[in-house]
């Protein structure tokens, strides 16, 4: 069963499993890398053979020879495409939004959820001019104004992969979560977004209490530490990437894990909070998580050790003495960014170039 | 007795030279100062006041600035200034701020994102708006780079007009790009050179050079361009212009044209820095005059074909790190004709500075093509300053440690 859906998946026709070993099936082997995909319950040195823009086979063991690219994960984490659940994006980058794959993919982010930048007037521009130009995945919270929650519901029900809810303050429409910055009204399945803002964590406790979940978003150092402490762990972990927060608190998603992880969080928690958890949050269960069938949307990060420093809401500092940092990325199966060179070949050893003769 | 007024005289002076508690508002402290066009490649300290570069001296009091912000190890530059990047009009432009701050780059010049047309709609947009010194090369076309039917309708390339808007901005434009002409013949170059002459500035040209156009690199830069224009993606393999096709050797026309004083602008972007180029022409002395990006959407992806980028790919290729911060600072700053205003931390100069850290160890770097180049040495920012306010701080190490900063809401 498992052959011929992998083959199946690769758009090879079913081939007999003696041929498997010697026949390249796969477009890319992510090859020894220190697997981490909670939702599947996987942790531990694994390969990962991609074939077309889906993940076909993880094992213990994949033959270098069975694909066309291999890649050498041994120093890194491979996780699930990372979900940013909270970012202000516009690929024109209009009002405070930025633009999403030159922020998005080095963070290994390759689904970034919106927080309000599209509304149901604006929605259809929005699909047209971001969500179907970026190679990021945008999705949105779809922002909702005023009482009358008609047209939110009417392209919400024309869009429901992309609509994963409401940003709002009050006004509902059934089936969909809200996220907002208050407590008051949120319920189970809600967000509540910016859980450690200056005011301190008594929306959090109360959204907790609710029955919502905690989103990072921006936060401050002075109210996450103690909270954390004390055990009030967001359930997500978002940037609030736009252009107010983007130069000194460098609200990328790196970043934002690197500060957790200083915080007191660990790796494992981390990854869950930006992977299956927000997967779950915005309905997508495809999302998240590295099963074979699921998009090939995964993130190689490596644990740097050293001396750093990251910079809160408030622009504190936070000394640090390790980060996270994406060394690959790759979405729907092709890889879209590569700091090391993992999947380059060396120019001398690249033969002549295409145009030089 | 005179000797006696003499001495008092000095002691009075010596009082008023007393160091008066914090003459600056930030003191860059105990850093590798590299500012070519005061020759300084040593550890110096930068003080800062108003916004302008106050002092840069060996050794500067700390007790005399309001902040001090070690930066001991690290080297300090003027900030670097892209002489080629996208930042409006062209389809993939990249917002200045978000972009090149993180970079070191407070000067970016866009190269013919707008032309005369839309001048104004890139300066309400972009320019008013950045953080960024946003300065412009006016494309000859008058709409701008929008494409293959605008950028080829010559109809639309009027010298007097373009000369008329530069000359109503001449803080803002520094002179005039024309790009991605695809028609046979010396329409577009020979417009924006009569622009260029008509407003007194500079232009700088594409290397959209191909023999089915009927025109040739040679005659480009031998007898089109002027002493001060620009070629630009200097390092490209299209008609492997700068190399020649057999010998590998850098083209006699090229020396030549830059012995009469054409420039040449590396411009990287997607397509236009080559390893088996820049190896070639590195190797046979012909670095490039300027150091620039042409950064855009798809090439901020070669990671990361910012600044520091291009600059630790030339010196993983042999170029001196000094010689290379005076392709990045104080040659684009000539280049445009704003040296010694940009380009330096000469004293009262505008207070753009870059804190650049040179890494070693082993680094993947990636050409144009995607091949990759195993180097030893990395320059990466970590800090920068725009008029004099740190804009980018990597390691927030010019900030409070939160612990001890109290009840902070957002810290100046």
């Amino acid at each position: 069963m498992n052959l011929s859906r992998r083959s199946l998946l690769a758009g090879l026709p079913a081939a007999p499993a003696l041929f498997a070993q010697t026949t390249t099936i796969y477009d890319l082997l992510l090859k020894s890398g220190q697997v981490l995909d909670p939702k599947n319950g996987r942790a531990g040195r694994l390969d990962i053979g991609i074939a077309g823009e889906r993940i076909a086979r993880v094992a213990a063991r994949i033959p270098a020879a069975s694909a066309r690219l291999v890649v050498d994960a041994a120093d890194y984490y491979v996780t699930p495409g990372l979900i940013d659940l909270h970012a202000h994006i516009d690929a024109q980058a209009e009002g405070s939004s930025l633009q999403p794959d030159h922020h998005c993919l080095p963070n290994g982010v390759t689904t970034v959820v919106d927080a309000g930048s599209a509304n149901p007037a604006n929605f259809e521009a929005y699909r047209r001019q971001t969500i179907a130009r970026s190679k990021t995945r945008v999705l949105a919270w779809l922002r909702v104004t005023g009482d009358d929650t008609a047209p939110a519901a009417e392209v919400a029900k024309k869009h429901p992969g992309l609509i994963v809810g409401l940003r709002s303050d009050g006004p509902r429409v059934a089936g969909l979560p809200v996220m907002a910055e208050r407590a008051g009204g949120l319920r189970s399945g809600d967000v509540l977004t910016g859980a450690y803002p200056s005011g301190g964590d008594g929306q959090a406790r109360a959204a907790r209490k609710a029955g919502a979940l905690l989103d990072t978003a921006s936060f401050w150092f002075r109210v996450a530490a103690p909270a954390i402490r004390e055990g009030l762990l967001p359930d997500t972990v978002s940037t609030n990437l736009h252009k107010g927060s983007i130069l000194l608190e460098r609200a990328n998603m790196m970043t934002a894990l690197s500060k957790l992880l200083n915080l007191g969080m660990t790796v494992e928690q981390l990854i869950e909070r930006v992977t299956v958890a927000p997967a779950r949050v915005i309905r997508h269960p495809e999302l998240g998580h590295l099963g074979e069938g699921a998009p090939a949307d995964i993130a190689l990060l490596e644990l740097q050790k050293g001396k750093f420093g990251f910079l809160d809401a408030g622009h504190a500092r936070l000394d640090a003495d390790r980060r996270l940092r994406c060394v690959l990325t790759i979405r729907a199966g092709r890889v879209v960014w590569d700091s090391e060179g993992l999947s380059l070949t060396d120019w001398t050893n690249a033969g002549p170039y295409s145009n030089f003769k | 007795m005179p000797r006696l007024i003499l001495t008092l005289l000095l002691l009075c002076a010596a009082a008023v030279a007393q160091p008066v508690a914090q003459t600056y508002d930030l003191l860059l402290a105990g850093g590798h100062v590299i500012d070519p066009a005061n020759r300084i490649n040593s550890r110096h300290d930068v003080a800062i006041a108003a916004g302008r570069i106050a002092r840069v001296a060996p050794s500067i009091p700390r007790d005399q600035a309001r902040q001090v912000v070690d930066v001991s190890d690290l080297y300090v530059t003027p900030g670097l200034i892209d002489l080629h990047a996208h930042v409006y009009g062209y389809s993939g432009a990249l917002l200045p701020d978000d972009t090149h701050l993180p970079a070191g780059t407070t000067t970016v010049v866009d190269a013919g994102g707008a032309g005369h047309r839309s001048f104004d709609d890139l300066r309400a947009r972009i320019i008013d708006k950045s953080r960024t010194r946003v300065l412009v090369w006016l494309n000859i076309v008058g709409r701008g780079m929008l494409g293959g039917q605008v950028e080829n309708n010559v109809e639309d390339m009027d010298p007097a007009a373009t000369a008329a808007k530069i000359q109503q901005h001449p803080d803002l434009i520094m002179g005039i790009k024309t790009a991605h002409f695809s028609r046979p013949g010396w329409a577009s170059i020979d417009r924006a050179v009569e622009a260029g002459r008509l407003a007194g500035v500079p232009v700088i040209v594409d290397n959209n050079i191909q023999t089915v156009m009927q025109r040739s690199t040679r005659e480009k830069l031998l007898d089109r361009l002027r002493p001060g224009d620009l070629h630009t993606h200097a390092y490209n393999d299209r008609q492997i212009e700068l190399l020649n096709r057999f010998s590998g050797d850098v083209q006699e026309y090229a020396r030549q044209a830059r012995a009469r004083g054409v420039l040449f602008d590396l411009g990287h972007g997607g397509g236009s820095f080559l390893w088996p180029v820049a190896t070639r022409a590195m190797a046979q002395g012909f670095p490039p005059d300027t150091i620039s990006t042409d950064l855009h959407a798809s090439s901020i992806m070669i990671p990361q074909s910012d600044m520091p980028n291009c600059i630790s790919k030339l010196v993983n290729l042999g170029m001196p790190l000094d010689d290379a911060i005076a392709r990045s600072t104080s040659a684009p700053a000539r280049a445009i004709r704003r040296f010694p205003d940009l380009g330096t931390l000469g004293e009262s100069r505008a207070a753009d500075v870059a804190v650049l850290a040179l890494r070693e160890g082993a680094f993947a770097f990636k050409d144009a093509w995607g091949k990759k180049f195993l180097g030893s040495r990395k320059v990466e920012c970590l800090l920068t300053v725009r008029d004099g306010r740190i804009v980018f701080d990597a390691d927030g190490r010019s900030r409070p440690e939160w612990s001890t900063a109290g009840n902070y809401e957002v810290l100046p």
